[in-house]
């Protein structure tokens, strides 16, 4: 058993290593390869946007509109992870379980409905 | 109880990044570097629950948290500006020091608890992951958890209402559109043709830089009351500074700006 | 629908049997739910209050009707083992179905007018602030609260029926979910309420990560959640005691947080005081029955054979609740403050019951549940009617002199009182003679003393407050509004059924005693 884990890790760390190494490729390849004139521009998080501004009125609060985003986009999150043992086993499991997967998603796409009319997924 | 050799290679690798990303969020000052501590911890953890044949637990770990969860924390330090370090005054007296002694009774009760513990056989994992451990547990979630899985729709969809009941504020009154805005200039007669743009030079149209008037004085018009109100309103005179100040770097200035400089260093 | 389908089996995937006719009154109560949200998104404005106030008691109603003439002859181990419809699973769900519809009509009351009185109109807006203003002129309505309820009670019916530790814990979380967002809706006083539903929602977070570490504990012990296969697991497991103990006083406090028994009870009085005061009625009853169904299933079904090492913990539970509840209570000045400590003294009372471990514990415990949950109803409901320049009238000093401006109001919030204090004539005596009697009859006697003095004190503080309605000069500008037609049915029924179960309580004791079996 040892023998057959070690080997079917092989692929997994043989694509780590392909990716560590592109990633350093890529970074090391920029700084060696490019021309080298630094100014104050460029080291700037943004050129345009505004500033990170380390003091922002209120301790730089979060706008609450970003925390409706974040829920919701917690919940759909949620409902992914129950897909996706589905999708795995749905071949197995036949007819009932895509009858309670289809239940699921309709419930929660009521949430989706009252969201939607309601406004909840416009920025403004 | 044994462990294969690829396996303690992994974790004698892996376990010392998972460590020092925990240490990160702690002891990191900055957002940005306890975030990244803390996803590296997330994803490392990912890896030793698929190293430890629990495949669907190992992706769900990668996928919510090092995934969503992560994106969130960054997003919230986006907006927050990653230069901003909490505030570590106490509001209670004495609670730091209250949590540390209590965290470190935890700590010894638990390595009490696991050094008397003895390691029996594990039993049932080969039955559990018989036909791969996602179909496993997709079985359990869809069999005999199906009541369970359902009512979490309940759950999702509380989630949903308590979110846009606590947080979104309902538009009651249709949105003005750009016609809308347009006809209203026009029938108030000012600023026809639309405000002024912020922005100065092409050095920096961020919308918290206000345009500069031909004598050199910022536009007030040119920011959003938004921003004023909040005190976001960028200075210009920095701006202008800082661009001589490239001009200089980039070798781009003429001689008379560099008089200028030097008489403002001296 | 399901059933039908899966009559096609795939490969050995055994799909789940769910015995419809025994589950059918949650899958009314979920699916009224639902069908509320839809009206949410699609119905205007205007028309929302009156459909889902229709829907929504007609939805618990019906699901009540369903189960009294249909679900009760279908008691079934149903849906894998996951819920358990027997005797006291039946009655607690009948119980929570009709104390949530009174609780609903409490919070239902709109005065006359065409907006909320309860519930703030925009609940995301800074209190105080233009936008709250705006959403006021403009008619916004915040009925999505008639949805929550609802999902709040489905939760409360699968709560006392979960026959699993994993169902009774998303169960803990349907019920409670709803009920963080409720208690921030007040709309008067929004600060206050904000911060009790924080509270409420960081403490209750942290009771059920206890639930779930106990849970976990106990998967490990028993190899199994289901409640059957861990009582058989606990005389055949032996040497593992040190996993077991743990996970059951655990899970143990998971649950008495919802109950607020000390030393878990800090969160009452900041929440029943900032919560809207008819959703405060509606939490004391209502969740106090379904939490107390989920203990008694943990403690009679699945642990039983642990008791040596959990009782004496939980009796230590019980007196204290008792006696600090009881204590704490004489130095309340707000009539809601005062309340919620006496909740906390009557979740010590009922402690009392569940530690009796057999028949008559469970009967008595069933009953004083449905006896303190109309009379805690109709209390909340009549304090919403007290009102002081525009806001809600709390402190005591303000209903002084109640009994001569307000006589009606004033009569039934006293013979409520009696009701706590347990005078006989009222069903709180019934009850509390119920729970005590059990307590004596199984070795609890000390208890039971515990339980008389603390009751003693607590009359003090309730007659004191009678006192003070009829024997002082009314001061201040407190002045009690007319009730509309909602309000006062809500109160008669619980202020009927608290004088009824006191003069003729034997059809309900029966009940209650009929069903106080659990199925293993």
């Amino acid at each position: 058993m040892n023998g057959l884990t070690s080997y079917s890790y092989a692929p997994l760390l043989f694509f780590a290593a392909i990716g560590a190494g592109f990633a350093v490729f890529s970074v090391a390849a920029g700084a060696l390869a490019g021309p080298k004139r630094y100014n104050r521009a460029k080291l700037e998080a943004y050129e345009c946007g505004i500033q990170p501004s380390p003091h922002a009125e209120g301790g730089g609060r979060v706008p609450i509109k970003y925390y409706l985003t974040a829920m919701l986009f917690i919940i759909f999150d949620i409902e992914s992870v129950f897909l996706y043992p589905f999708a795995v086993a749905f071949e197995q499991m036949g007819l009932f379980a895509l009858v309670e997967m289809v239940l699921f998603i309709l419930t929660v796409f009521v949430a989706y409905a009252y969201v939607w009319r309601r406004g909840g997924l416009e920025w403004d | 109880m044994t462990v294969g050799g690829a396996e303690s290679a992994l974790f004698w690798i892996a376990g010392p990044l998972a460590v020092a990303g925990a240490l990160a969020l702690l002891f990191a000052r900055k957002a940005v570097h306890a975030a990244v501590g803390m996803a590296t911890a997330m994803i490392v953890l990912g890896i030793f629950y698929i190293a430890q044949q629990a495949e669907f637990l190992g992706v769900i770990q990668i996928f919510v948290y090092s995934g969503a969860v992560m994106m969130l924390f960054l997003f919230v330090i986006m907006l927050i500006g990653v230069d901003s370090s909490d505030s570590l005054v106490e509001t209670i007296r004495g609670q730091r020091w209250a949590g540390l002694l209590l965290a470190a009774g935890l700590a010894a009760i638990t390595i009490a608890g696991i050094g008397k513990a003895a390691f029996g056989t594990p039993r049932g994992l080969a039955e559990a992951n018989k036909d791969g451990n996602v179909s496993g547990a997709a079985r359990l979630i869809f069999g005999d958890y199906v009541w369970a899985f359902e009512a979490t729709s309940a759950l999702l969809i509380t989630a949903a209402l308590g979110a846009m009941l606590l947080a979104h504020r309902e538009r009651l009154t249709p949105k003005a559109t750009q016609a809308d805005w347009s006809r209203e200039r026009i029938r108030s007669g000012e600023n026809v043709a639309g405000l002024p743009a912020p922005g100065v030079y092409a050095r920096h149209n961020a919308v918290d830089t206000p345009a500069l008037l031909p004598d050199g004085s910022p536009a007030e018009l040119s920011i959003s009351r938004v921003l004023r109100a909040r005190g976001q309103v960028g200075t210009t005179g920095a701006l202008t500074q800082v661009t001589q100040e490239i001009e200089h770097e980039v070798g781009d200035e003429s001689d008379e700006q560099a008089t200028t400089r030097k008489d403002d260093d001296a | 629908m399901t059933a039908a389908l899966s009559s096609v089996p795939a490969a050995d995937f055994v799909a789940t049997k769910v015995e419809y006719a025994a589950v059918l009154p949650m899958f009314i109560v979920f699916g009224m739910a639902l069908v509320g949200v839809l009206v949410e998104a699609f119905a205007p404005r205007r028309v929302r209050y009156p459909i889902q106030l229709v829907l929504t008691l007609g939805g618990l109603v019906a699901a009540f009707l369903v189960l009294v003439l249909y679900s009760r002859d279908h008691q079934a181990k149903t849906a894998g083992g996951a819920i358990v419809i027997d005797g006291p699973a039946l009655f607690l769900q009948g119980t929570v179905l009709v104390l949530g519809a009174v609780g609903l009509l409490a919070m239902a009351e709109r005065l006359d007018s065409a907006a909320p009185d309860t519930f703030t109109q925009s609940g995301s807006a800074v209190p105080g602030s233009p936008q709250e203003a705006a959403a006021v002129r403009m008619g916004a309505t915040t009925t999505e609260v008639f949805p929550l309820v609802l999902f709040a009670i489905s939760g409360m019916m699968m709560f006392p029926a979960a026959g699993d530790l994993l169902t009774m814990f998303v169960a803990l979380e349907v019920l409670s979910l709803p009920l963080y967002i409720l208690t921030g809706l007040a709309r008067r006083r929004r600060l206050l309420s904000q911060e009790a539903s924080l509270k409420y929602f960081l403490l209750g977070a942290f009771s059920s990560a206890f639930f779930l570490f106990g849970s976990a504990l106990i998967y490990g012990f028993a190899g199994s959640v289901r409640f059957g296969e861990i009582a058989k697991a606990v005389p055949q497991v032996g040497g593992m005691d040190s996993i077991a103990v743990p996970g059951v006083l655990l899970i143990a406090v998971g649950l008495l947080f919802k109950i607020g028994a000390v030393p878990f009870h800090s969160w009452t009085p900041d929440v029943y005081q900032g919560a809207p005061t008819p959703v405060t009625g509606f939490m004391a009853a209502c969740t106090k029955i379904a939490a107390f169904g989920a203990l008694l299933r943990v403690l009679y079904v699945a642990f039983e054979g642990l008791r040596w090492n959990w009782q004496p913990v939980v009796a230590v539970v019980a007196a204290l609740t008792m006696i600090v509840g009881a204590v704490l209570s004489v130095t309340q000045t707000d009539v809601k403050r005062l309340l919620a400590y006496s909740s906390i003294t009557h979740a010590g009372f009922v402690l009392v019951g569940v530690l009796a471990m057999d028949r008559t514990g469970v009967s008595s415990t069933m009953f004083y549940l449905v006896a303190y949950g109309f009379s805690t109803i109709a209390a909340f409901a009549l304090i919403a009617l007290v009102r002081s320049s525009g806001s809600e009238a709390t402190h005591l000093s303000q209903w002084a002199g109640l009994g001569k401006s307000s006589p009606v109001l004033a009569g039934a919030f006293s013979f409520l009182m009696l009701a706590f204090a347990g005078i006989p004539l009222t069903s709180g005596f019934t009850a509390k003679f119920a729970v005590f009697g059990a307590a004596i009859a199984h070795d609890g006697t000390w208890l039971a003393v515990i339980g008389v003095l603390a009751s003693a004190v607590t009359a003090f503080v309730y007659v004191r407050v009678i006192v003070l309605m009829y024997f002082s000069e009314p001061s201040g500008d407190t002045a009690v509004l007319t009730p509309s037609v909602l309000t006062s049915t809500a109160v008669t029924i619980g202020v009927a059924a608290t004088l009824l179960l006191g003069i003729v309580p034997s059809p309900l004791l029966d009940l209650a005693h009929d069903s106080s079996l659990f199925l293993p």
